[in-house]
């Protein structure tokens, strides 16, 4: 899939996603495997936490000064983290369709519950490290569903991304660095219909 | 015929009879009081006989449709506060397929999981049915171990996580560990201690008796209900001060004299008082005090639309009819909380009141005491209580009231259990008293941190016996999170920084 068509794509699932309501990406993704249903939607999601990071986080907090990110954003009046931030996204999501979730997670969770449940997702999650830039897709059953698991490698895209995860007290690992995988999109489709 | 056949013929029209009657009030309309399958518990009783506020599927929906439909409400009512309450486990969490592993421990995507209704024998505070140590079916075990990287946990049973003052399910805004580290080494009391929202609402100047008579010669007032006392304290109170005169009460929406005579209600309702205090109607409305006006709360059934949704679609009025007359009306929950209905240990003189605004504000004085602690104290009668006039919050308000202290240095029972809160200059009473009630480090941030340090604080609400008292003396236990919360910190090789 060129780059080009694969950001029209986006565009796409992204507007549904928008303007139509929540059940919009299966509609559209009728004809469409799971791989590129999950990879248009992780753009999007790649994208809206890439931008949030560069032109929020990192420039207002890192470059700026102005204001600082704080996982207490509400009692420090400080800007949601860009993890945060992609949770209370994926939350609002699965409060309104069940068609797909998404989490982020990461084998060096700062947050332990964002840490892998499934074999599926400690196994996709080593993949990506292993293998930067490479999805990894599965299945696995689920509470009784068979779903679609695909697993993309979140890279650290700005400083804040570094200097924050090495830093916190919770961190189990302090030697990230500017391009490396910190953790995983995680995005699951159901297959039972 | 023989005696055997009809006595068969007998029992199977009684029995057929019987379960008819049964099913018709149950589906169709009536009282369904008896069958009810257990008491409720807490404030839901008074609420217990308009069953459709919980049970909204349809009578043969399938057993998950129902689950998630009984669940749907709990979030009608209370999602509110458990947004407020920055709910360390939403339902949402734990939704995603990934946590299915989880589903079979305590399924935490339903409220109904750890909260089940109608089982009396097995219910705790906070209407949690499940067994103490609950917690230890998600956090005993590999990433979500509590002990792995917090040594201070080591050999804590899972049965005190919850009760001991330290953790929270829902709301531990005042309990998370960056929380206890920040407030770390607070004095018991801070210097001066002030609750500055009470401080706001308590600095009004107070007319002097000339500048109330200079007021009142000024009003227009039908001579028949030109009456002395109440009018004095009226012109003295805040609603004089605000141009709140006596036709906004007794005669809203009257602008002359003669619409004000004609449309004059010498007892004005509720709904007088909610049309400026809508704050106050709202939150009176969420606590045991005003629940009967919750507007949630499911109306009557109606006969014929039952029917309609038992798929018949044109159901015959004389059946209609029949129900009607022989199944009775489907009883409402009281509007007004009584207290011969309450739950709780009142004074035996204080039975058969009704709970309304007036009863507490007495509709022309704005008497501060007797809204904020006479009231109260009129009614409740348990330890606590009882207690309140001997302690040393009451000695301050003592010295509020004679002004010997500042506005907002006295602690009534209001300052704890209605706390003031201001936004754009405007200060208003949460009149949810049960808001901060329960678990009680919910007291924590609105009222306690004001005069009291985190470790204090923490201490005396986990302190029965203090709590009994009305916190006349110092705690007798002491809550080692923050201890812990520092030492993890300051030590990263005890957890932080593994």
């Amino acid at each position: 899939m060129t780059q080009f068509t694969t950001r029209m794509k986006a565009a796409i699932v992204g507007g549904a996603m928008a303007l139509g309501g929540l059940t919009a990406p299966a509609a559209n993704a009728e004809g469409m495997d799971y791989e590129t249903v999950s990879d248009l939607l992780h753009l999007v999601m790649a994208s809206d936490r890439a931008v949030y990071t560069r032109l929020i986080v990192n420039r207002l907090q890192n470059e700026e000064g102005v204001i600082k990110a704080s996982e207490h954003f509400m009692d420090e009046k400080a800007l949601v983290l860009p993890a945060q931030m992609f949770r209370f996204g994926a939350e609002m999501v699965a409060e309104e369709t069940d068609e797909f979730t998404y989490s982020l997670l990461s084998l060096w969770p700062i947050n332990k519950q964002n840490a892998p449940t499934t074999d599926l997702e400690k196994e996709g999650l080593q993949y990506v490290v292993d293998n930067p830039g490479e999805p990894f897709y599965g299945e696995e059953e689920l509470g009784g569903t068979t779903y679609f698991t695909a697993v993309y490698g979140d890279p650290a895209v700005a400083g804040a991304c570094v200097s924050c995860h090495n830093d916190h007290k919770d961190t189990p690992k302090s030697d990230f660095e500017l391009g490396d995988v910190m953790g995983g999109v995680v995005i699951r489709i159901p297959m039972d219909g | 015929m023989t005696r055997n056949r009809l006595l068969w013929i007998l029992w199977i029209t009684l029995t057929l009879f019987l379960a008819g009657a049964g099913l018709a009030r149950l589906y169709i309309a009536g009282d369904r009081t008896v069958l009810t399958p257990g008491q409720t518990d807490g404030v839901h009783h008074q609420l217990e006989i308009a069953c459709e506020t919980c049970h909204t599927s349809s009578a043969f929906a399938s057993q998950s449709k129902i689950r998630k439909d009984i669940n749907k409400t709990c979030t009608t009512c209370h999602k509110d506060e458990l947004k407020e309450a920055d709910d360390s486990h939403p339902t949402k969490k734990f939704t995603n397929p990934r946590m299915a592993a989880y589903w079979d421990k305590v399924d935490a995507r339903f409220c109904t999981t750890c909260h089940s209704e109608h089982e009396p024998e097995i219910t705790q505070a906070g209407l949690v049915t499940l067994p103490g140590d609950y917690c230890v079916a998600c956090h005993s075990e590999g990433e979500q171990d509590v002990r792995v990287n917090r040594p201070s946990h080591e050999g804590l049973t899972f049965d005190t996580c919850a009760s001991s003052g330290c953790h929270n399910y829902h709301d531990n805004r005042a309990l998370y560990e960056d929380f206890l580290v920040k407030h770390a080494g607070e004095p018991a009391l801070f210097p001066d201690p002030v609750h500055p929202v009470a401080a706001i609402a308590r600095t009004r100047a107070r007319p002097s008796v000339d500048e109330v008579s200079v007021y009142l010669a000024s009003l227009e007032v039908p001579a028949a209900y030109a009456l002395d006392d109440p009018m004095q304290h009226w012109a003295a109170s805040a609603h004089a001060a605000a141009d709140v005169t006596c036709a906004t009460c007794h005669a809203p929406k009257s602008e002359t004299a003669d619409e004000v005579e004609a449309n004059w209600t010498q007892a004005p309702g509720e709904a007088v008082c909610a049309t400026c205090h809508k704050g106050e109607a709202k939150t009176f409305a969420l606590g045991r005090h005003g629940m009967g006006r919750h507007p949630e709360i499911a109306k009557p059934r109606d006969a014929k639309k039952t029917l309609k949704a038992l798929g018949m679609k044109k159901p015959p009025e004389a059946l209609v009819t029949a129900i009607e007359t022989y199944l009775s009306d489907d009883p409402a929950p009281e509007a007004v909380m009584s207290t011969d209905r309450a739950r709780v240990s009142l004074r035996p003189e204080a039975l058969g009141k009704d709970l309304t605004c007036a009863t507490c504000h007495a509709p022309h004085e704005q008497d501060l005491d007797f809204a904020a602690v006479g009231a109260c104290l009129t009614c409740h009668n348990d330890d606590h209580s009882l207690a309140y006039e001997d302690s040393p919050h009451f000695k301050l308000w003592q010295d509020e009231t004679a002004g010997l202290l500042p506005p907002g240095s006295g602690v009534t029972c209001a300052t704890c259990h209605m706390p003031q809160t201001e936004r754009k200059g405007v200060v208003t009473t949460n009149h949810n008293q049960n808001d901060t009630l329960f678990p009680n480090e919910k007291m924590i941030r609105p009222t306690c941190l004001n005069c009291h340090g985190l470790a204090f604080s923490i201490d005396a609400l986990a302190d029965p016996a203090l709590v009994a008292n009305n916190f006349s003396g110092q705690p007798n236990r002491h809550i080692e999170g923050i201890d812990w919360a520092v030492n993890r910190v300051n030590q990263p090789d005890e957890g932080a920084n593994q």
